[in-house]
């Protein structure tokens, strides 16, 4: 195996990794989806490896790395749409305090 | 030549994984969203050092975008965006830790011991990556392309339904 190929996988294993811990461990919903962000990262990095390691003639594996691009701007767009929505139902945006949903 | 763009990619790599540690470690606001802007801009580097031009360079563009935006959103909701009281906003710290070591370690297992086949030496040149990319966008995945599309639009208005403060019949908020 390639070793540029090995590195770009444990580079996507160790974001994917960081963002687990962030999206786990932080309270606030802004530092979530900073967490969810990087794990997106990390499987871009890895389509984009596999892509140009693995199968550079198929154009098609750069439409995977589209996709992941679409996916963290929505995030984005619906994550900062409920923060603004609980900022002003309630002041804040950490979620320790969001228990309403519990049963 | 193959060294040292393997040094380069080992290098923008690292950054970005640092990078990504600095998001959870400071206690200011602003400086996680840059420390996330430096790791995705790292990662295009990354891109651009693995000879796939167009990729690295749309991925810093958006993310420069995307993490400003991220940047006024931390400033406007924080209490403390500077971070100068250094309010711990963590909890079930172990947990979370364990679950970020145990998905790196599997990550990594799989990274080592799959058998990826055989590696493709060049890719395509610039010009010809984005041309292939366009016939491919505007030919068989054009249904996926305008589907992405379409979602960030709902996504993008959706967002704004959520966000847009009631107004009562009688015109007051």
């Amino acid at each position: 195996m390639s070793i540029e190929l090995l590195i770009a996988l444990i580079t996507g294993a160790a974001l994917f990794g960081t963002g687990i811990y962030g999206a786990l461990s932080q309270t606030n919903l802004v530092m979530i989806m900073m967490g969810v962000e990087l794990i997106l990262a990390g499987a871009m990095i890895n389509l984009v490896a596999f892509w140009r390691y693995l199968h550079p003639d198929n154009p098609a594996g750069q439409m995977f790395v589209l996709i992941i691009m679409t996916v963290m701007a929505i995030e984005m767009a619906v994550g900062f749409g409920v923060a603004i929505a609980r900022f002003r139902a309630r002041g804040s945006v950490e979620m320790e305090e969001a228990t309403e949903l519990k049963g | 030549m193959m060294t040292a763009q393997m040094l380069f990619i080992a290098f923008f790599g690292l950054a970005a994984v640092w990078f990504g540690i600095v998001v959870f470690r400071t206690f200011s606001m602003v400086r996680s969203a840059l420390a996330l802007l430096f790791s995705q801009t790292a990662l295009g580097a990354m891109f651009l050092s693995m000879q796939v031009e167009f990729l690295g360079v749309l991925q810093i563009m958006m993310m420069a975008t995307e993490m400003s935006i991220m940047a006024i959103f931390m400033v406007m909701f924080m209490m403390d965006p500077g971070g100068l009281g250094e309010m711990d906003m963590t909890h079930q710290k172990r947990l979370s830790l364990g679950a970020g070591l145990v998905a790196f370690i599997a990550a990594v297992a799989v990274a080592v011991f799959v058998d990826w086949g055989p590696v493709t030496g060049t890719p395509p040149d610039a010009a010809q990556q984005t041309v292939d990319l366009g016939l491919e966008l505007l030919g068989r995945s054009m249904l996926i392309f305008e589907t992405a599309g379409i979602t960030i639009l709902t996504a993008m208005i959706a967002a704004t339904a959520v966000a847009i403060q009631p107004v009562k019949r009688n015109g007051k908020p």
